[in-house]
């Protein structure tokens, strides 16, 4: 089963994508290393990046890796490069 | 003033208007608050010998706000007598030596308003999906807060 997130892109993540939000069509069940994988499917270039991203699901902090998502259509899903507020 | 009306509050804002110290440090005072604890951070004009022109802010507005809330609740869960909270952030183009973030709290004594200031800034750049981009005259870099909650230690 699959589903319809929106993806957000931020910072460098944003100039490498050329976009700042988009609709994905990505399995409902999936792990957070394999969602990143859709989206570069989508965007080649995110791939420089891999190492120091981590995803906001549903604005909740996911490491790319083994944990396990069970997302919805309208979920949210941000991609978070390194931060520098303040 | 009716005591019923001081209750703690926390004031948050993310706004690309110029910040007022004034403004954010006359949230905080509190009728029985002895101690009101400032942090400014403006923005350097210089990075590695090369000059900065301007710094420009984005933020994950929704996510930002929330992960400051969660700061002022831990605030007030480690120093329980700190009374108003205020953290504004801006965002977009903030020119050389204005300020980008402005942290105030009030408490009745100054040891923990002084705390908790410092505790807000650590985390905010720990935790708050915020970025900064420095521009300098022919070129400009994405920075990084070695706070960053998940950074390698190595670079």
């Amino acid at each position: 089963m699959r589903c319809q997130v929106t993806v957000l892109y931020f910072a460098r993540s944003a100039e490498l994508a050329g976009l700042r939000s988009e609709s994905v069509s990505v399995p409902q069940r999936i792990t957070s290393l394999q969602l990143w994988e859709e989206i570069v499917k989508i965007h080649p270039r995110l791939a420089v990046i891999r190492d120091q991203v981590i995803f906001a699901v549903q604005q909740e902090y996911v490491f790319l890796g083994d944990q396990l998502l069970v997302l919805q259509t309208g979920d949210e899903v941000a991609i978070i490069p390194p931060i520098s507020g303040g | 003033m009716d005591e019923s009306e001081d209750v703690p509050k926390d004031f948050i804002k993310l706004k690309s208007e110029k910040l007022s110290v004034d403004e954010v440090s006359e949230l905080v005072i509190s009728p029985n608050c002895g101690a009101v604890s400032l942090f400014i951070g403006t923005t350097r004009n210089n990075f590695e010998g090369k000059k900065v022109i301007h710094l420009e802010y984005e933020a994950y507005t929704s996510m930002a706000e929330m992960e400051i809330k969660k700061i002022c609740r831990d605030v007030r869960q480690k120093w329980p007598s700190v009374k108003h909270i205020a953290m504004h952030h801006r965002l977009g183009v903030v020119p050389i030596t204005e300020a980008s973030v402005i942290i105030a709290v009030s408490s009745p004594h100054r040891t923990e308003s002084l705390e908790a200031v410092t505790y807000c800034i650590n985390t905010l750049k720990a935790f708050v999906p915020i970025w900064k981009k420095e521009i300098y005259e022919d070129e400009y870099s994405w920075k990084e807060n070695k706070e960053c909650f998940w950074a390698n230690s190595e670079k």
